[in-house]
């Protein structure tokens, strides 16, 4: 166990020395076969590592290793150690299993590129601090692979590094995920200050119940988590991050970092259920969120970024579910989103592959024609997104609303956000699917559109989702509430949720959200595949997303700028740098040129020395 | 009674006489001086497995009576944060050499002569255990400075030099003033020896003058146009190595023999170092050119380390001493950086800078770990110094806490600023097609600096746990170092 979690963290820290070290000596298939098989070689370990806890009985399956002690002060010590328990190894095989499968699909889709070597070495830099997140088994660790996997997503968004907007997106995600990992970073000083420790098990024993400290500890840790994973109100990174390749959308932005606030609420669960008022607000925001990215996301015309908002608008789900504390459920929606929201986003990206980089879907009206392998997984993966079965986002999206339905009128609320949120998922997904690939190709499509060897893709690309097509089809099957609930009962003893939906609701719920969801479909065939509606024009506020970008240029950017500039002109340059050029000016008078400058120096310095001490030496002496 | 530190003060002084008078060449006595300082490191690295981390009191200690009749005395020695910090010297005055032996400055015979001067004196100044000699390499690291500044410095060197000189003239007084007068008072000069004082008066001589070489705002004048002009190596021992000898001398003196003072100012002091985190970090935000950006990040940087000093418990002290090694390295490696950005581009302003990662992979690759090391990414050497200052500060008040968590966001926008700045977008204009990817030299200096910080990032506990021997800083500090 111990081997399999130390294989499965360092492969692709390995890969990523190895390919910057190796530099031009590699070649570049090189660095993508390296990339890929080590990602492949950690998912093996982590498979491993999981088929041997499958043989503990639930209450022995908590690994801790502790490698050396990585920082200690005074009685404080904090341990390199990695945790391995049922919800890490969750983690583990779908941060390297997807990974490895999204790596594969670069060595097609990046092909040709320049400085490939440099996307794949980030790409595993990106996979080791990932697994360093979930293996972690201190709040300190936890909050290095929340930096790492910061500045990966920072390196890769801005992989097109000559690209201005591509930069300012990159440092636009760098700079608010480094807000949330301040927030963080608080609340692990509260918590060094008042448990002594961060390491999880004596985090959890010791934390403050009730009362401001633990709310102020459950509220750092939630503005790490909203940063992460792009909820009101740092959220509007995101869809700036679709700058970077797609392969880097799917990854990190889609399947796995996105989701590690989340994977964060419920790995601290217990400091949240500490502190209610702030769980709920983890669930607000969510609901919040899935209705203002679904709301956004109608009127997008980027092919990724409406699949960015969509990412947003799940992750509000997960959001919700944590919030309310039916972890397996969000643990659940996590696993299936990564299938299909990656599948969404690669089946997207052969589409953008295949009509040279071209990503305004008025333009790439009708390709589904001549792509018709590509139609069918983005197929595939809009029906999991919406939620309809027997895709796998029905079995894990409802039992989240279903649960809501426990916690009184507050859960009603969130109930029927999620309701509506649902019915804009069906209307923005197929919104997308019946204008980019129904229809009669248009003519921009026809003059662009290259096949590859007389295939949709490369192999690697087309294999590759055609994995994530089967495991969006039949992931959900895994658990299906009430029937069968085996994740349930295997992240029972690291998070035993608060509440649980009747059998009733969980009909009653799935009922209802097939239902919304064919009618979100519905309408969205009406406006723009039968074209019976007239599309009503857009509304000024969706299209500036709600003016959160010109609040935050206002209130942060700009801001700084004017303070830094008015630091600059009514203090450092006047009072610090000018208070001395009279004294400077007095030396120099002594030299006009430079030989007398120098005697000059040396005589004053001299003088000043001796004069000076005497003075401060009576002083010194007299004062005391 | 051990040798070994007194090698390590002598052997750089002995090879700057020997450069001083051997009849080579300009490039041999650069290979000379080189070799010198690596021996230097090897020495180090020496007193290293001789030292016993498990104990808190000086070690390595070597006593010559001096001026007997004035209780003066030759005692030099070193503690485990000592150590680490003279560590960091060597390390960087031999990147420093190596880099000037690259260039090849001129008048070559002067300048590696001053240069490893000036490591002996920086060893000295962190190993001196009497304020007198403490005093003495005090001067004798400043004036190699005022003539390495003043004659291989940038157009503006003169008044560089000037306001550099005033301000640590000001500087060396007032500490000259304190040590007389609390030496008399003593009755010696023998740090382990002298016993706490009350005076508010000497402690406002010490740290004033400790505050202008950290520096700490608003005593920073001196340090735009010193850093501005300055060659960029001795930029880079400046901030790296010279500034330390203030955060030293907090930690020695001020810290342990002024326990009342430190108690009643201890709010000021925070204050003044919180400002300069923030103060620093605001106008590193909107410095002109890469420079400006390193060396108002300094100031952020000294700021933080003295909030972690003045936290006044271990996680603030072990947080600090890591954190001045991190500096070190960290400001270090970015002013050589500009130096070799400065040498393909005849300027440092970021506005005619850009694209330089294309085509030059080596040169992004050593900007970005950098660049990135300094704005403290979690798991970074860096981050885990903060981490600890922040977490001691935060015990003061959370206020300290927030004003440095602030500070983590705006040490992101300059910092990504700068990196980009350089190596992003378009191909700026002062930057020449020609202009080539980093040379093997160049690598030989920066990629080791580069390697000490990805070490120490895997296991910052070699620093912080290993600073204050027993590993409880507060109760060695509050017996005042005996």
């Amino acid at each position: 166990m111990k081997a399999a979690a130390w294989i499965c963290l360092l492969l692709p820290l390995a890969s990523t020395l190895a390919i910057t070290l190796g530099g031009t000596a590699l070649s570049r298939r090189t660095a993508g076969w390296i990339s890929t098989l080590t990602t492949f070689g950690a998912f093996v370990a982590a498979a491993v590592a999981f088929f041997q806890m499958l043989g503990e009985s639930a209450s022995e399956r908590t690994h801790v290793t502790t490698s050396w002690t990585w920082l200690s002060a005074g009685q404080y010590h904090f341990g390199f150690s990695l945790l391995v328990d049922q919800l890490s190894v969750m983690m583990m095989l779908i941060v390297a299993g997807v990974g490895g499968l999204i790596i594969a699909y670069s060595l097609g889709y990046m092909d040709g590129e320049d400085e490939e070597r440099r996307y794949f070495a980030y790409m595993s830099l990106f996979v080791f601090s990932m697994l360093l997140l979930v293996e972690g088994a201190n709040l300190l660790l936890l909050l290095a692979g929340w930096g790492m996997v910061g500045l990966s997503s920072y390196l890769l968004i801005g992989f097109y590094q000559e690209r201005h907007s591509a930069i300012a997106a990159a440092k636009k995600a760098f700079i608010m995920n480094a807000f949330g990992d301040a927030t963080f970073a608080l609340a692990l000083f509260l918590l060094v200050e008042h448990t002594g420790s961060l390491d999880y098990s004596s985090v959890f024993a010791a934390a403050p119940h009730g009362g401001t400290v633990a709310n102020l500890i459950a509220l750092g840790l939630l503005g790490g988590a909203v940063a992460k994973s792009a909820q009101i109100p740092l959220h509007t990174w995101l869809p700036d991050a679709m700058e970077g390749p797609t392969p880097v959308s799917a990854l990190i932005h889609a399947a796995t970092m996105v989701t590690a606030g989340v994977y964060l609420i419920v790995r601290c669960h217990p400091l949240f259920e500490n502190a209610y008022f702030i769980q709920d607000t983890a669930a607000a925001l969510g609901a919040l969120t899935l209705l203002m990215a679904g709301l956004i996301a109608l009127v997008q015309v980027d092919i990724k970024r409406v699949i960015a908002y969509s990412t947003m608008s799940q992750i509000g789900y997960m959001f919700v579910a944590a919030g309310i504390g039916t972890y397996a459920n969000a643990m659940f929606h996590l696993m299936t989103h990564a299938f299909f929201k990656a599948l969404l986003f690669l089946a997207a990206g052969i589409v953008i592959h295949a009509v040279a980089g071209e990503q305004d879907i008025r333009k790439l009206a009708g390709v589904g024609k001549l792509m018709p392998r590509t139609k069918a997984f983005f197929v595939v993966g809009s029906l999991a997104l919406v939620a309809i079965f027997p895709f796998s986002g029905f079995f894990s999206k409802d039992p989240i609303l279903a649960a809501a339905l426990q916690r009184g009128w507050f859960g009603i609320t969130l109930y029927v956000i999620g309701m509506t949120g649902a019915f804009l998922t069906g209307l923005y997904a197929f919104r997308l699917f019946f204008i980019v690939f129904t229809g009669e190709p248009s003519s921009f499509v026809r003059e662009h559109h290259h096949a590859h060897h007389g295939q949709e893709g490369p192999v690697s690309m087309m294999a590759t989702v055609g994995v994530l097509a089967v495991l969006a089809t039949i992931a959900g099957f895994l658990q299906w509430a009430p029937l069968w609930t085996p994740l349930t009962k295997w992240l029972d003893p690291v998070a035993p949720p608060l509440v649980e939906a009747t059998s009733a609701q969980e009909w009653a719920t799935s009922g209802v959200g097939i239902t919304i969801g064919l009618a979100g479909i519905g309408l969205a065939w009406l406006l723009y595949s039968a074209k019976r509606i007239r599309v009503p024009r857009a509304l000024p506020v969706l299209e500036h997303k709600f003016y959160w970008d010109e609040a935050y240029d206002v209130l942060w950017y700009r801001s700084s700028d004017l303070v830094s500039r008015g630091l600059y002109a009514f203090v450092e340059r006047p009072l610090i740098g000018g208070s001395l050029v009279a004294v400077g000016r007095g030396f120099s008078l002594a030299g006009r040129d430079v030989g007398r400058l120098q005697t000059g120096l040396v005589r004053s310095y001299a003088l000043a020395l001796a004069g000076g001490l005497a003075v401060l030496v009576v002083i010194f002496l007299a004062v005391r | 009674m051990s040798w070994l530190t007194t090698i390590l003060i002598l052997l750089p002084i002995g090879g700057a006489l020997l450069v001083a008078i051997a009849p080579l060449s300009s490039y041999g006595l650069g290979s000379l001086a080189a070799l010198v300082s690596l021996i230097e490191v090897a020495v180090w690295i020496t007193a290293v497995g001789k030292f016993d981390f498990g104990n808190p009191s000086l070690q390595l200690s070597q006593q010559v009576s001096w001026f007997a009749d004035l209780h003066v005395s030759y005692y030099v020695g070193v503690y485990a944060f000592s150590l680490w910090i003279v560590g960091m010297t060597v390390v960087v005055m031999a990147a420093c050499v190596i880099y000037g032996w690259w260039v090849g400055r001129d008048r070559g015979r002067a300048y590696f002569a001053l240069m490893l001067m000036l490591t002996g004196a920086i060893v000295g100044v962190f190993t001196a255990q009497d304020l007198i000699l403490f005093y003495a390499f005090f001067e004798a690291m400043l004036i190699p400075l005022y003539i390495l500044i003043g004659v291989w410095g940038g157009p503006g060197r003169l008044r560089a030099t000037q306001l550099f000189v005033i301000y640590t003239v000001v500087g060396s007084l007032l500490m000259l003033a304190a040590i007389i007068v609390y030496g008399l008072q003593e009755g010696t000069f023998n740090l382990t020896e002298m016993g706490p004082s009350s005076s508010t008066w000497l402690f406002l001589g010490f740290v004033v003058a400790f505050a202008i070489k950290s520096p700490l705002f608003p005593l920073h004048g001196w340090l735009p146009e010193t850093y501005r002009e300055s060659p960029p190596e001795v930029s880079a021992v400046l901030s790296g190595v010279v500034s330390k000898a203030g955060l030293y001398g907090l930690l020695r003196i001020v810290i342990p023999k002024f326990p009342g003072p430190v108690h009643d100012w201890r709010i000021v002091l925070l204050v003044l170092a919180s400002i300069s985190l923030v103060y620093g970090a605001l106008l590193a935000f909107r410095a002109p050119d890469f420079r400006g950006v390193v060396m108002y990040s300094s100031l952020s940087q000294a700021g933080l380390i003295v909030l972690g000093l003045f936290a006044g418990n271990d996680l603030g002290f072990d947080g600090a001493v890591l954190q001045i090694v991190n500096h070190g390295l960290i400001s270090a490696s970015l002013f050589l950086i500009a130096g070799m950005v400065e040498r393909r581009c005849s300027t440092g302003e970021l506005r005619l800078l850009g694209g330089m990662a294309r085509g030059r992979p080596a040169l992004a690759t050593v900007v970005m770990a950098v660049g990135v090391i300094a704005l403290a990414v979690p798991l970074s050497t860096a981050f885990a110094g903060e981490f600890l200052i922040l977490a001691g500060v935060f015990q003061q008040g959370w206020w300290w806490g927030v004003i440095g968590a602030a500070a983590m966001v705006l040490a992101a926008m300059y910092m990504l600023r700068a990196i980009s700045g350089v190596l992003h977008q378009d191909v700026g204009p002062a930057v020449p097609d020609s202009a080539l990817d980093l040379r093997l030299g160049e690598l030989a200096v920066v990629v080791p600096l580069l390697v000490c910080l990805l070490g120490l990032s895997a296991w910052p506990n070699l620093i912080s746990g290993h600073a204050f021997g027993g590993n409880h800083a507060q109760s060695v500090i509050a017996k005042g170092l005996p």
